[in-house]
């Protein structure tokens, strides 16, 4: 017990030399470490003597009443030894014995036992702030916790339940504040990308790689993709486009077929012919002549020629396509003017022949010919389209 | 009970407000609550010991983390700071499982 004691006794000493303010915590050791330290005083009491001398001046009136100084040391002596520890035994002594006799009686009697037992636990352990968990520490524990078992756990406990609202509390539950946050900070900081940052550099490797990998395969994709859509909008404009053609080609063979109005550059013939002279034959003449010269659509009056046009002279009026026509006859063609109007006036052409029957034939050549007669479609019964 | 509830109380409200650490500490601060930590084992086994002080613990506390977060600078500079760091985190780890070790002893006597 004694022995176990004595490197407590010595903590306590550490303690005090370190901590010269002590005075609150402090306070309580002494009363710890003197019970033990009385009864291991005597025996380490030569080496106390010892010093014994340093403190004469005060300590000699002291020392008579030793027996008497114990018990009441017990109760000042905390003071002297929360006040006394650094500055030296000696000091301590010479200034203490005046206010507590006995204080200095126990005190000399700890520090015999640093250098017996002290020393070599302590040097090792005696790292600046690490005291308390110093090398050292390995070895006491056990002793601790065989002298004072219940020590542990109800210190604990105590400290625990009965919340104190002290100095000590307050600064410890500050830094230990200052602790969870950096705590918390930390832990959150460390989770955002914690996939990444606790992976080896292996891992690290194998991810890129992944990476890269899935990259390349995606811009792949997406050429595939990008290739088709533009295949997709060239097909879909070359379908517009063959759209576009169709509906001009059948509007080209429309004009041909009479099936829609046209308009363009072409001339304007006046057949006035009084007599009735001219028959059908001269029409289907006048025609003929306009379709080799170019006509590309063209209408009689409001009857649309075609190419299957008929002419046929009926009793008083000539019948085309059917359809009765008067005179006088006025024939609109679409086509290249220089080469019409010439067309029908060509020596023994067309003209002539008419103005030969007795008519009057005038050829205009306006700006713009409109041919807007109309001839319904006709769907073949037996023909089909062999392309 | 008042340190443990500061402790409590600072978990939560960096869980709550979550502060932005500025980016010159962020390689500090890991190594700082190492070195806490290692401060608040030692404070425990401390008070289990029955030698408990307040001053010390507050000094222990304070140099731990100035020591270690210049120790990691000194090391960032000298273009070791990852390997230093790493040195860092294991003499603490050493110290809290030795103070662990001892506080074992205290609470449960083996």
């Amino acid at each position: 017990m004694t022995e176990q004691r004595r490197p407590g006794d010595h903590r306590d000493d550490r303690w005090r030399a370190e901590g010269p303010h002590q005075g609150p915590d402090g306070a309580p050791r002494p009363e710890r470490g003197d019970p033990d330290g009385r009864p291991s005083g005597p025996p380490p009491a030569a080496p106390g003597d010892g010093r014994r001398p340093a403190p004469p001046t005060g300590g000699r009136p002291a020392l008579p009443p030793p027996g008497m100084g114990r018990p009441i040391a017990r109760t000042p002596g905390p003071r002297p030894a929360a006040g006394a520890p650094g500055p030296g035994r000696p000091g301590s002594a010479s200034a203490d014995p005046g206010e507590v006799p006995g204080a200095p009686a126990p005190r000399p009697a700890e520090p015999p036992p640093n250098p017996s037992a002290g020393p070599p636990h302590r040097a090792p352990g005696g790292d600046g702030t690490g005291d308390r968990d110093g090398a050292g520490g390995e070895a006491r524990p056990g002793a601790d916790g065989e002298s004072k078992p219940p020590t542990g756990r109800d210190a604990l406990l105590s400290g625990l339940w009965p919340p104190r609202f002290s100095r000590a509390q307050l600064i410890v539950a500050a830094l230990l504040f200052v602790l969870g946050l950096g705590l918390a900070v930390q832990i959150r900081a460390a989770g955002e990308d914690g996939a990444l940052r606790g992976a080896r550099p292996e891992d690290l490797v194998r991810i890129l790689s992944d990476l890269d990998e899935r990259t390349k395969r995606l811009d792949d994709e997406r050429g595939t993709l990008e290739r088709q859509r533009t295949e997709l909008e060239t097909s879909s404009d070359q379908e517009e486009e063959v759209r576009k053609q169709n509906r001009e080609r059948e509007l080209q063979l429309g004009v041909l077929a009479g099936t829609v109005a046209a308009t363009g550059p072409g001339i304007d013939v006046r057949i006035s012919d009084p007599g009735g002279a001219v028959g059908a034959d001269r029409l289907l003449d006048a025609v003929q002549e306009l379709r080799a010269a170019g006509a590309e659509a063209m209408q009689i009056n409001d009857v649309r020629v075609v190419a299957s046009t008929s002419f046929v002279d009926g009793d008083d009026q000539v019948l085309i396509d059917g359809e009765p026509v008067d005179r006088p006859f006025r024939i609109e063609v679409i086509g290249r003017p220089h080469d019409l109007e010439p067309a029908l006036n060509i020596p023994g052409g067309v003209v002539q022949s008419l103005e030969k029957e007795g008519a009057t034939v005038t050829v205009n050549r306006p700006d713009e010919v409109t041919v807007d007669a109309l001839r319904s479609a006709e769907q073949p019964d037996y023909a089909q389209s062999s392309s | 009970m008042i340190a443990v509830l500061g402790l409590v109380l600072g978990i939560v409200v960096g869980v709550i407000t979550s502060p932005v650490v500025p980016t010159g500490m962020e390689p500090y601060l890991p190594i700082a609550v190492v070195a806490a930590l290692d401060a608040v084992f030692g404070g425990l086994r401390a008070r289990l010991d029955g030698k408990f002080d307040d001053k010390v613990f507050v000094v222990s506390f304070l140099s731990n983390v100035v020591v270690a977060a210049l120790i990691v600078f000194l090391g960032d500079q000298l273009g070791v700071g990852a390997q230093l760091s790493t040195g860092v985190v294991v003499v603490f780890g050493i110290r809290i499982f030795s103070n662990a070790a001892s506080i074992r002893r205290h609470i449960f006597r083996a």
